[in-house]
Parts: structure tokens; C-alpha cells; sequence
């Protein structure tokens, strides 16, 4: 049996590991870094550079490289969220056939599941050549809060990429799995993942080989990015009250600006100030302008105190879910880049009375977690069991614009519920189901994972047919529905459409056209 | 493990019932009949030698007669112990069933799961209707913790994981059935609100409790369902209750002002609502009986117009349709009868028809006369006099019986 590898393809950088000698290893790549971005580029003659070669040259080609696609992924092009994106990057958002936003690169336009999966195929080369032998089994991680068609199009992605997804699993669950391998205590922990572009808290509880989900919650579109981003906008304010010069409008000025602005918020993670200097950042009537300022910590935490204070009401949130109080925890985990900041440390100890754990590396312990999930399933060895739970709740819209929620959030997965429907007028031969997750009462403001029209109901007075309709959570968070008509017991097989995702002639599309070149690559 | 290990000798092997054969054939003495009843294809020689009930020497003789005389056979290949197929004890000469090899039950020793895991998951789903603390095997009283750790110790068995990937047919169902199971009395245990309920529900039924399991399901009768009592779970039931009033109520006043079909649809409804509640299923006997008359009227004037229409292929399937809710309309049948018989569709179901409203009203001409009609298409030519000739008696002046009668020689 092949080696199964652990992905955790994040917002900004992605990490692989591999089970070796009964012990989880993170992979570096070529370069010797154990993280690599998560950017994809085509450059002017048409290459397609990865990971640390298309970030190396995004300032100069900032309009056909992306970054933080993660953000779109599983997304509507009319959401607010792909709004925001398409508003803040250099490369060009455009709406695609199912509503769903895809990239302009050069002449090509790309899903998000596609971009995924050309990171994932890096991951896994990474992984192959480290370990010198083909790769097929992956577990993938998301973020908890992942609706159903963004989990559906990461597991796309890896397929696209030559993967068997085993299974798609939370980040926070999988750094509880790695802090909590070996362990044989009976502990709560809270997993705070503060990454590049969503933010996650997790409860879960640790016995005896087995790892519970209590409760999980979290913000898919808060994280690091908007921290940098911050920053970038206090940047061209100060340089436009000192200079009289605008740099908003110039892409590769801005590029130059967002790296300058992640350093400096790493910097100040361990210094108190730092200074930001980029030559040549304009160009004025009286020569070359150049960019110098001093940033320091206070000002920092002034710029994104709101951010932090914004997580930790979702931590007491998903806590009250839990029907726990801050004192209940026993321990705390830091996951994300972003947790590195003494602010968000500071916040969390605070909150919980406790500080958190230092053992585990907030980088790679997602993807540890993801190869100790993956060697579980698939080894004999049953020393770990994890019990899911769904992060949203499922349901569909009803007469009035009302959600019927099916399955509450944190119900533990697999799950499955039947519901009987009918009809609202006579002789109606058909009726249209809207497949909803989300926790607002308003059907409008949940996320649509799709619809479907179960046809070829006799005609009869309204009420009476009586449609039995079954909602599946499998253990990878993803969705199914199914119906019967029960006068007839007739089955109606249906697919939900979720929007965003492929239909399997187009995977096998991709599949062709990543591998056609591929060979060109190596010619 | 109940299962033989390898063995070159006979007492190693494994009998099993010959497929094709009826034991029920052989004639033996009720002790042999209790040895043969202890063949089931996964009990070794060995072991029957110590349960057959006979001495040991004897039960040697018995089984090499039988395998003799091809009543048994051994799986010699099936060296690491596996069975080829269980069988449910007990054999036909014990219960007089008829054939041997019984319905192969559910274990199934060539999926990826081990025997007595199949075996455990089988028992447990057999319990799955029992009050939550004995779903979970914990006492009543047991605190969160062990409810907390009996959960975690059963998920490892039952989880769907522990299997994942793994060939295991119809077991995939059932594990998530029974996981779904422990999960739920999981979650209702471990919250007050829901497990004070739960606690109520089994004072009012103490011959549900853990502590006479045995007699509890012996007196299983109107077995006890736990609906969900979490708060929630609770909020939705109450929900439902609610709807299915509403809905009962919008159907009873809907029967007072004479629309039954309305009325069942909606009685119907309050049932799938509130599947407990038996004023609903009371009610619904006669609504529906009225709805299915109506339903037929309806459907016996559709057809009328389809025949105004010259459609007598629609209007005979709405006439098959009207009987399907009222079998005993005289004049439906008969109007069925008529059409088949005109259509020269389907001979027999016409006569059916017809020989239905002749039994139904021996002393209609009209009924008689086309029965006799339909016996004469078919050929039946003593049959079709009959029926015209009593046709004739009934009713004198019928010219169309009269010239059939004629024409049938």
C-alpha cells in the first residue's frame, strides 16, 4: 500500500507531510522550505510557475499572479466576499458559466478548483520527491467553517491533481490530531487558527484514542491577509499625506507595498519597531520618490485591535455552543502564521486564563494532523478515531423565504435525516427543493448549495403527495440528497448542482490539459 | 472465536448441510435429529463432539454416515477458519422449514470485516430500539464521564472509519445506523434537559429499565420509542405536533363540508407529522373511505366524458382506476367489461370484469349478456350460451342477447 501524505492547502502558503518510521515529517520542497506559497503564475510567455518561483516574480507580473484564491473557492461571482476580492487584487476576477468566480491569467481563464489543484499537484511532488516513490492518498485540509460546495471543490482539486482524496478534514481538528497523538489524557482543547485568509476555533475533546468535536465555528474571509492589508492602507495614507502621491493606482507599487507589509507585521512580532523602505516607488516631476517609513508595534496593534477582538467574540460564541466556559479548557493551540503575533497571544491567554501551548509549530501542524488522519483510515492501527461534526447547518428553503434547518450545526457526522415535503398547489407535478447551510432564518442569507426539481408527481389536491426526502452529511462534511415519493415509492435520483463545482467531464478536462503540459514542462 | 483452526484430521473440519438436499428426508432418532440440527456450516467436528448430545464415538459414526451418504460435505480448503456461509442455528428436521440450506443469513465470512464483528454489529442492531443507558451500556445513573467514555469506547467499534475503505457490503448501512444510534443517545444523555426527560419516560414505563432488561424485552409489545428529547430535538417535535394539528383540524372541517378527498390528504399529512398520535389513524379509516368514493365518482365521470369523446382506451384505464378505489361498483365493472370486450385488448381481464358485476348483481341482464359476449370472443361457446340464455330469461325483450345467442352455433 502506497504512503498516504497530509495537505493542508492554506490561503497564503501550503504544507505537506508524510507518516515516515510511524512518525509524521513534514516535507520541505526543493528550496528547503517546509511551506511553500500557495501562488500560481503564467508569465508573458506563457510559463506556469508555482509556489516559491511565482512569488518570487509576482511584483513585476502582479496581474497574472495569484494568490489567496482560497478566498473564492466554492464561492458565488456575486457574493460579497468575491466582491471584495476582485476589488483588492491585481488579477482579474471573472464570472464563469455556473456563477461560480474564475481567474483571468494571460489569454486563460482558470477555475479556483483548477488553481487549487495545480498547488496540490506541487504538494504532491514535493512529496514524491522526497520519498521516492509515486503518491496517490492524500487527506486535504479546510477551514472548519468550509461550507459544502468549497469542500466539494477542494476534494475536486485533488482529484484534478491525481490525488485520492481520502478524506477532506478541518484544519483545527487536525492540529488537535497532531497535538493529541500519543496522548493518552483525557483533556478540552481549543484550537485557535488564525491563518492567511480565514479564521477557525474548534473544541474538541481528547480520550482514549478518540477525538470528539464539540463545536466549531469560525470565519472563512478573517485572517492574516486582512492584517497586511491594514497595513498597506496606513502605508499609502501616510505616503500620500507626506507626498502628495497616490499609490493605490499603481499594481506593481502595491505589490511591492503588500510584501513590505507582511514583513514588517512578521518583524514586529518579535521587535518593537521596524522600517519599511522601498526605493523607487514612484516616479514624480522632480525624479524617482522613495518610500521610508517606521512602523511600530503599538501602532500595529492600534490598526487591528478590532480584527483580534473580532475573533475572540466568535471564540466565545463557539464556546457558549459548546456549553463550556473559558475555565473549562484545558488546553489552548495556536494555529496560523498569523498566531505568532503577541497581540493575538495575549488576547487568547487572556480569554482562556491560560497561556497556550508551545509545542506544537503553527505552520506545519495542519498538515501533520492531516497525515496521522490518513494513516488511520487507511492502517490497521485504530489507536486514533476522529468524530466530526458538521460546521453549519443544513436545511431548505421553505414557503416565505423562511430556512427549515434538517441538521443543526455540530451534529457529529455521518449523519443522515429524512423530511417529508408536499405540494402547495393542486395537480402540481413537480417540486423545487433549495439545499441551504448557513444560520440565519432567512433563507436569502444562507449559502445556496444548490436546487433540484423532483418531477413526476401524480397529480393530486395540494397536500396530499408526500415526498420523502433524505439529507446525507458523509464524513467529509460533504453533502447528498436524495427523494422518494412515498405514494409510490417511486426513488428520484438527484443531483444537487452546487455552484462553483465541476461536472466530471470537466475535471477530466483539466485533468488532460494539466498533464498535456506537463509534458510540456519537461521537454 | 467459534471458528476451527486448521486441521488435517476429520475432527478439524467443518460439516455442513449438503445444498440440495432435504435433510428432512433422512429418518433418524430425535438425539441424531438434535446432532443434525447442530450442523451449521461453521461449528467444527471437533466441537460437535462435545455439544452433539450424543457420545462422542457416536457422533464420530453419525457424521461419517452422513457425509457417506452425501448428507454433508466439508470445505477441506477452508483451512483458516472461516465458514463459507453461516447459517442461522437450528436445521429443518428441528423445525420442519422446507429446505436446507436456510436464506443465507446476514454474516458473510468473504467481506473485509471479521466474523465477530459482523456478529457484534448484527446484536446491536437488533437493540437499537432499547432505552438510550442501555444503548450506551451504562447504568441509569451513570455520570457524564462514563456516558462520555462508554460513547468513545463503542465509536471505536462502530464508527464507519473503522472500516474505511474496506469491502464490507451490507454492513456499511448498518454500522451507520447503529454509530447514528450511539451518537444520538450520546448527545441526549449528555444534556440534563433531554436526559431528565428520558428519566421521566422511563419511570412511566419501569418494565423499560436496565434493571429487568430480559423481562422488558420479553413483554416487548407496544415497545417504547424515545423521541428526541434534546431541547431542540424537542422544539422540532413540538413543531410537528403543532403541524399535524393544524393539519387535522383543516381535514375534519374539510369531511363536515364533504371534501374527503381534501380531507384524507390533509389527515394523511397529520399522521406523517405525528405518527403517534391515534386519533389521526382512527380518523383516518373513514375519511379515507369516503375519499376513496368520492375519489372513484371523480374518476367514473371522467371516464364518461372520454367516452363522449370516443377515447375508450382513456376511459377504461380511468374506469380501472375508479375500481382500484371502489372494487365494487357494479356498473363500473361492468362498463370495464364492456370496453376491454370492445377494445379485444385483454380477454381475460374483461371477463373478470364482468363475472365481478354478474356476482355482484346476480339479476342484471345487461351484466349477463356481456359476460356471455366475452365467453364467445374467447370461444367458450357453452359458457357464452349459458350466460346469454340467462340473460334472456332475465330480460326477454333483449335483442342483442337474442342474435348473439343466435350467431353462437
Amino acid at each position: 500500500m502506497g504512503r498516504v501524505i497530509g495537505i493542508d492547502l492554506g490561503t497564503t502558503n501550503s504544507c505537506v507531510a508524510v507518516m515516515e518510521n510511524g512518525q509524521p515529517t513534514v516535507i520541505p520542497n526543493a528550496g528547503g522550505y517546509k511551506t511553500t506559497p500557495s501562488m500560481f503564475a503564467v508569465t508573458a510567455d506563457g510559463k506556469r510557475l508555482v509556489g516559491h518561483l511565482a512569488k518570487r516574480q509576482a511584483i513585476t507580473n502582479s496581474r497574472n499572479t495569484v494568490h489567496a484564491s482560497k478566498r473564492l473557492i466554492g464561492r458565488r461571482f456575486d457574493s460579497p466576499e468575491t466582491e471584495q476580492v476582485a476589488k483588492l487584487c491585481p488579477y482579474e476576477v471573472v464570472r464563469g458559466p455556473n456563477d461560480d468566480p474564475r481567474i483571468r491569467l494571460g489569454e486563460k481563464i482558470f477555475t479556483c478548483t483548477e488553481i487549487a489543484s495545480i498547488v496540490l499537484r506541487e504538494m504532491k511532488r514535493v512529496a514524491e520527491e522526497a520519498i521516492g516513490e509515486p503518491v496517490r492518498d492524500a487527506v486535504i485540509t479546510v477551514p472548519a467553517h468550509f461550507n459544502d460546495s468549497q469542500r466539494q471543490c477542494t476534494k475536486d482539486a485533488g482529484k484534478i491533481a491525481g490525488l485520492e482524496v481520502l478524506r477532506i478534514i478541518n484544519e483545527p481538528t487536525a492540529a488537535a490530531i497532531a497535538y493529541g497523538f500519543g496522548k493518552r489524557k483525557e483533556e478540552k482543547i481549543a484550537v485557535y487558527d488564525l491563518g492567511g485568509g480565514t479564521f477557525d476555533l474548534s473544541i474538541l475533546e481528547l480520550g482514549s484514542g478518540v477525538l470528539e468535536v464539540l463545536a466549531t465555528g469560525g470565519n472563512t474571509f478573517l485572517g492574516g491577509e486582512d492584517f497586511d492589508r491594514r497595513i498597506v492602507a496606513h502605508l499609502i495614507d501616510r505616503y500620500r499625506e507626506t507626498e502628495g502621491i497616490d499609490l493605490r493606482a499603481d499594481s506593481m507599487a502595491l505589490q511591492r507595498l503588500k510584501d513590505a507589509a507582511e514583513k514588517a507585521k512578521c518583524d514586529l512580532s518579535v521587535r518593537d519597531t521596524t522600517e519599511i523602505n522601498l526605493p523607487f516607488i514612484a516616479n514624480s516631476e522632480s525624479g524617482p520618490k522613495h518610500l521610508n517609513l517606521e512602523l511600530d508595534r503599538a501602532t500595529l496593534e492600534a490598526m487591528v485591535g478590532d480584527i483580534v477582538s473580532g475573533t475572540i467574540k466568535i471564540v466565545d460564541q463557539v464556546l457558549r455552543d459548546a456549553e463550556l466556559g473559558p475555565g473549562d479548557v484545558d488546553q489552548v493551540i495556536l494555529v496560523g502564521g498569523q498566531t505568532r503575533m503577541p497581540l493575538v497571544q495575549d488576547a487568547v491567554a487572556e480569554y482562556f486564563g491560560k497561556r497556550p501551548h508551545k509545542g506544537v509549530n503553527p505552520d506545519e501542524v495542519v498538515a501533520v494532523g492531516a497525515a496521522l488522519q490518513g494513516e488511520a483510515l487507511l492502517h490497521e492501527d485504530k489507536s486514533l478515531l476522529l468524530l466530526d461534526v458538521t460546521p453549519l447547518s443544513l436545511g431548505i428553503a421553505t414557503f416565505g423565504g423562511h430556512f427549515a434547518r434538517l441538521i443543526e450545526r455540530n451534529t457529529t457526522v455521518p449523519v443522515r435525516k429524512q423530511h417529508t415535503f408536499t405540494t402547495t398547489r393542486d395537480n402540481q407535478s413537480a417540486v423545487k427543493i433549495r439545499v441551504l447551510q448557513g444560520e440565519s432564518d432567512n433563507a436569502a442569507e444562507n449559502d445556496l448549495l444548490g436546487e433540484f426539481v423532483l418531477s413526476g408527481i401524480r397529480p393530486a389536491p395540494k397536500g396530499e403527495p408526500a415526498v420523502e426526502v433524505s439529507f446525507d452529511i458523509d464524513a467529509n462534511g460533504i453533502v447528498s440528497v436524495s427523494a422518494r415519493d412515498t405514494a409510490t415509492g417511486k426513488e428520484q435520483s438527484i443531483t444537487v448542482n452546487a455552484t462553483g463545482t465541476l461536472s466530471d467531464d470537466e475535471i477530466h478536462r483539466i485533468i488532460e490539459e494539466q498533464e498535456l503540459y506537463e509534458v510540456q514542462l519537461k521537454r | 472465536m467459534r471458528i476451527a483452526e486448521a486441521g488435517s484430521n476429520a475432527s478439524g473440519r467443518v460439516p455442513r448441510l449438503a445444498s440440495g438436499r432435504d435433510p428432512r428426508d433422512l429418518v433418524l432418532s430425535p438425539a441424531e435429529g438434535y446432532l443434525l440440527s447442530r450442523v451449521d456450516g461453521r461449528t467444527p467436528w471437533r466441537v460437535l463432539r462435545e455439544i452433539g448430545g450424543l457420545d462422542p464415538c457416536d457422533v464420530d459414526r453419525c457424521l461419517e454416515r452422513w457425509h457417506a451418504e452425501g448428507w454433508l460435505e466439508f470445505d477441506e480448503a477452508r483451512s483458516r477458519a472461516a465458514p463459507q456461509r453461516a447459517r442461522s442455528a437450528g436445521v429443518p428436521a428441528d423445525t420442519g422449514s422446507s429446505s436446507p440450506p436456510r436464506a443465507p443469513c446476514a454474516i458473510d465470512p468473504a467481506l473485509e470485516i471479521p466474523v465477530e464483528a459482523q456478529e457484534r454489529i448484527l446484536a446491536f442492531e437488533a437493540r437499537l430500539d432499547r432505552p438510550y443507558h442501555e444503548i450506551l451500556g451504562v447504568p441509569r445513573d451513570a455520570d457524564a464521564r462514563s456516558v462520555k467514555r462508554a460513547y468513545f469506547e463503542l465509536s471505536k467499534d462502530f464508527h464507519p472509519d473503522r472500516y474505511f475503505r474496506r469491502e464490507i457490503g451490507p454492513f456499511a448501512e448498518r454500522l451507520e445506523r447503529v454509530f447514528q444510534r450511539i451518537a444520538e443517545a450520546y448527545e441526549l444523555l449528555s444534556d440534563p434537559t433531554a436526559r431528565a426527560e428520558i428519566e421521566r419516560a422511563l419511570d412511566e414505563s419501569p418494565r423499560a429499565t436496565s434493571s429487568r432488561p430480559e423481562s422488558a424485552r420479553a413483554a416487548a409489545a407496544p415497545r417504547r420509542r424515545f423521541h428526541g428529547l434534546h431541547p431542540r430535538e424537542l422544539r422540532v417535535l413540538a413543531q410537528r405536533k403543532a403541524r399535524a394539528k393544524t393539519f387535522f383540524e383543516t381535514g375534519m372541517a374539510a369531511f363536515q363540508a364533504g371534501r374527503s378527498i381534501e380531507a384524507a390528504a390533509s389527515v394523511r399529512l397529520a399522521i406523517a407529522f405525528d405518527p403517534s398520535n391515534s386519533a389521526y389513524r382512527e380518523s383516518f379509516a373513514s375519511v379515507q373511505r369516503k375519499a376513496s368514493e368520492e375519489r372513484a365518482r371523480q374518476l367514473v365521470r371522467e371516464a364518461e366524458r372520454a367516452l363522449e369523446l370516443r377515447d375508450m382506451a382513456g376511459a377504461l384505464r380511468l374506469y380501472e382506476e375508479a375500481l382500484l378505489h371502489q372494487p365494487h361498483d357494479p356498473s363500473a365493472n361492468h362498463e370495464a367489461a364492456r370496453l376491454a370486450l370492445a377494445l379485444g385488448e385483454d380477454l381475460r381481464r374483461a371477463k373478470e370484469y364482468a363475472a365481478r358485476a354478474c356476482e355482484l348483481v346476480p339479476e342484471n341482464a345487461a351484466h349477463r349478456r356481456t359476460l356471455g359476449q366475452i365467453y364467445k370472443s374467447a370461444g367458450l361457446v357453452a359458457n357464452a350460451r349459458r350466460e346469454l340464455e340467462a340473460a334472456l330469461k332475465l330480460d326477454p325483450m333483449d335483442a342483442v342477447a337474442r342474435s348473439e345467442l343466435r350467431t353462437l352455433a
